[in-house]
């Protein structure tokens, strides 16, 4: 049996490893998708006071501290059962639209379109945002720096750090938005709707243009028919910040719709002993395997999944380009991983808008933003559309406040199944009897990961809180000589 | 100091040693207040860290690094021609730096023309907590003092 592995994976933020198991006669007999970094973040956070976790947690990883930042801010006004000030929720909505347009910016440019602006078996070399550039032009290059670090301003004047933000409170913010900045902000939104509508431009000329890309997402081995899960508004239109979650099976028609604060109502998380990752799964459905279908419990939780489970976007531009997608790709719901990077400029389309809208609103600079809590602390949940999934926070505290319990489960970890599943259909598809396994071919796999924009420096948890590891040796039959034991 | 410079510790300031960037220039931002130098702490990396440092002119990263059979507590200096991977510079949720550099200079951004990273070899990054580990709390106040030397060196003997 002959084994390849892609390790590390590349363009991903933490560790994780493909094993792909060959058979004597090159095909493919078995893939796994290994996460084996632990973090114990959870247990870190207990016996500690309920408020401070806000400010904990956006330090679980550097690429979405914002989405940690917000969901645990919300899971602790539950906590403290208050209801925030409208404009301290338009502020927070604000601040989120804000980070999910420099975090699309980011994936589409760095990650996903060197595989389709220069090619999916391009060599590595030229397969970067370098590479794009030189295909696309340096005055791409430079509007995508500018507009990530307009976002990114936004963030840090609201926020009070770039990256380890301050600003949501237990019942609230620390901080209206003065007349002044909203004047500058206002500015910043235009300019990212215009950006955003030209990086759809980009993908239409480049992408949807080139008959064998089309024929990639459409065709290739990337399909993937499992339910899609995703918060949706009154409206059942898409939403990052707040609303219901709502999941749809695999012919769009709905299976539940939730509060968040209900989530293990509808979500179970299962383990497999050959990864430290929980694998989730509805619980309507159960847990049948790693298997696509109607009756299968997996789902995932991704751009695509989001746009798949709403009726359509909030904003016009956004609703017009959702539409396009899913009268070019033959009508919803949408299977083809690849369409995620399309349904992600359709949501950097919709972050846009909606952030200019925010500046807009008159309420917006209302000086009240925050009440105080005045009930006892006890439970409480909080979910955001993370960029890369939906994101819950739940804590338990005892009367004062200090935490006893924490679950999180993060946007990465709802797709930890199709993931596995993803990449084991490409490599499936693409290593036959008597194929040479080479770059291109391990980088069109890892395509069918990259997709989901996975990140895992905050999907693991351990309770001892130290790293136990378990190294096999196996020879070429698979048979283990050596075992090493940590922890 | 005729020239602007920024200082940035680069880490996780609760994930045990990855702590140490930070916690370096938190404590050069007290010591060693200079004209012209700015302090920052974050955990960024690619594409971030070349939007942090466009339109200085000297910009300093401390950083972890682990590298295979590196001693625990030693200090590198790396400058562009020489760098290696340290832990957070080069992102794998987008670019590597000197790609981001490379990037930036591409199109004709200010890049600083001085940029050092200073690393230092670490034991523990994967776990939650803050504290260093043994081995590093233990040699941290000669790690400190090393880095402190250099930065005088660099910045306050010839500014």
């Amino acid at each position: 049996m002959k084994r390849y592995t892609i390790d590390p994976i590349t363009r991903l933020e933490g560790h994780g490893k493909i094993e792909i198991f060959c058979n004597d006669d090159g095909s493919v007999q078995n893939v796994y998708f290994q996460v084996p970094e632990l973090r114990g973040f959870e247990k870190f956070c207990e016996g500690r006071p309920v408020e401070e976790l806000p400010m904990i947690v956006c330090k679980i990883c550097g690429v979405c501290p914002e989405a940690h930042h917000l969901a645990s801010a919300k899971a602790v006004d539950a906590v403290f059962g208050v209801e925030i000030p409208s404009a301290a929720k338009k502020l927070r909505e604000l601040i989120y639209a804000a980070h999910y347009i420099h975090s699309h910016i980011a994936h589409f440019y760095a990650l996903a379109a060197p595989d389709f602006v220069v090619g999916p078996t391009a060599s590595p070399a030229e397969r970067n945002v370098l590479g794009v550039i030189g295909k696309v032009g340096v005055q791409i290059g430079s509007e995508v720096l500018k507009h990530r670090r307009l976002a990114q301003e936004i963030q840090k004047e609201l926020c009070g750090h770039q990256t380890y933000c301050v600003c949501a409170i237990p019942g609230g913010n620390n901080k209206a938005l003065s007349e002044e900045k909203r004047k500058e902000f206002e500015i910043i939104a235009k300019s990212c709707v215009d950006f955003s509508k030209f990086s759809l431009k980009i993908f239409n000329d480049v992408v949807l243009a080139n008959k064998q890309y089309v024929d990639i997402i459409l065709n290739g081995p990337y399909a993937l028919n499992i339910h899609s899960m995703g918060t949706v508004d009154a409206n059942n239109k898409v939403n990052f910040y707040d609303g219901k979650i709502r999941v749809v099976d695999t012919k769009g028609v709905e299976i539940c719709k939730y509060d968040s604060k209900d989530y293990r109502d509808h979500i179970a998380e299962r383990v497999e002993s050959w990864s430290y990752l929980k694998f989730p799964y509805l619980k309507a459905k159960g847990w049948t395997g790693f298997v696509e279908g109607q009756d299968s419990g997996v789902y995932h939780a991704t751009p695509l999944s989001r746009l798949n489970a709403a009726d359509g976007m909030a904003t016009p531009v956004a609703h017009e380009e959702y539409q396009k997608m899913y009268s070019t790709l033959g009508g919803k719901p949408v299977h083809a991983t690849l369409a995620m990077h399309w349904a992600r400029l359709v949501e950097l389309v919709y972050a846009s808008e909606r952030l200019h809208e925010l500046c807009r609103d008159k309420e917006i600079t209302e000086p009240k933003v925050r009440v105080l809590p005045t009930n006892t602390p006890s439970e409480g949940v909080g979910s955001v559309e993370a960029p890369r999934g939906t994101l819950t926070h739940h804590y338990w505290t005892d009367s004062r406040g200090i935490v006893k319990k924490v679950n999180i489960v993060v946007g990465t970890t709802n797709n930890n199944a199709p993931i596995t599943m993803s990449i084991k259909k490409a490599a499936m598809g693409l290593i036959k009897k008597g194929t040479v396994v080479n770059e291109g071919i391990l980088n069109m796999i890892e395509m069918a990961f990259r997709a989901y924009d996975p990140c895992f420096s905050c999907a693991t948890h351990s309770l001892p809180g130290n790293m136990p590891m378990i190294v096999n040796i196996r020879d070429a039959k698979g048979e283990i000589v050596q075992t090493i034991k940590r922890g | 100091m005729g020239q602007r410079a920024l200082v940035y510790g680069i880490g996780n300031p609760i994930l045990t040693d990855d702590a140490i960037g930070p916690k370096i220039c938190d404590h050069l931002k007290i010591n060693r207040p200079i004209p012209g130098v700015e302090y920052r702490t974050g955990a960024v990396g690619g594409l971030c860290a070349l939007e942090q440092i466009l339109g200085y002119e000297r910009v300093v990263f401390i950083d972890a690094i682990r590298t295979k059979d590196g001693i625990p507590g030693d200090v590198y200096e790396f400058g562009l021609s020489n760098f290696k991977e340290t832990l957070h510079l080069s992102s794998f949720h987008d670019l590597s730096f000197l790609s981001a550099i490379e990037m930036g200079k591409n199109m004709a951004f200010k890049v600083p023309g001085d940029i050092r990273i200073i690393a230092i070899e670490i034991v523990e990054d994967l776990v939650f907590s803050n504290s260093f580990s043994p081995e590093i709390e233990k040699k941290y106040p000669l790690i400190l003092k090393e880095v402190t030397e250099w930065f005088d060196r660099c910045f306050v003997a010839t500014p």
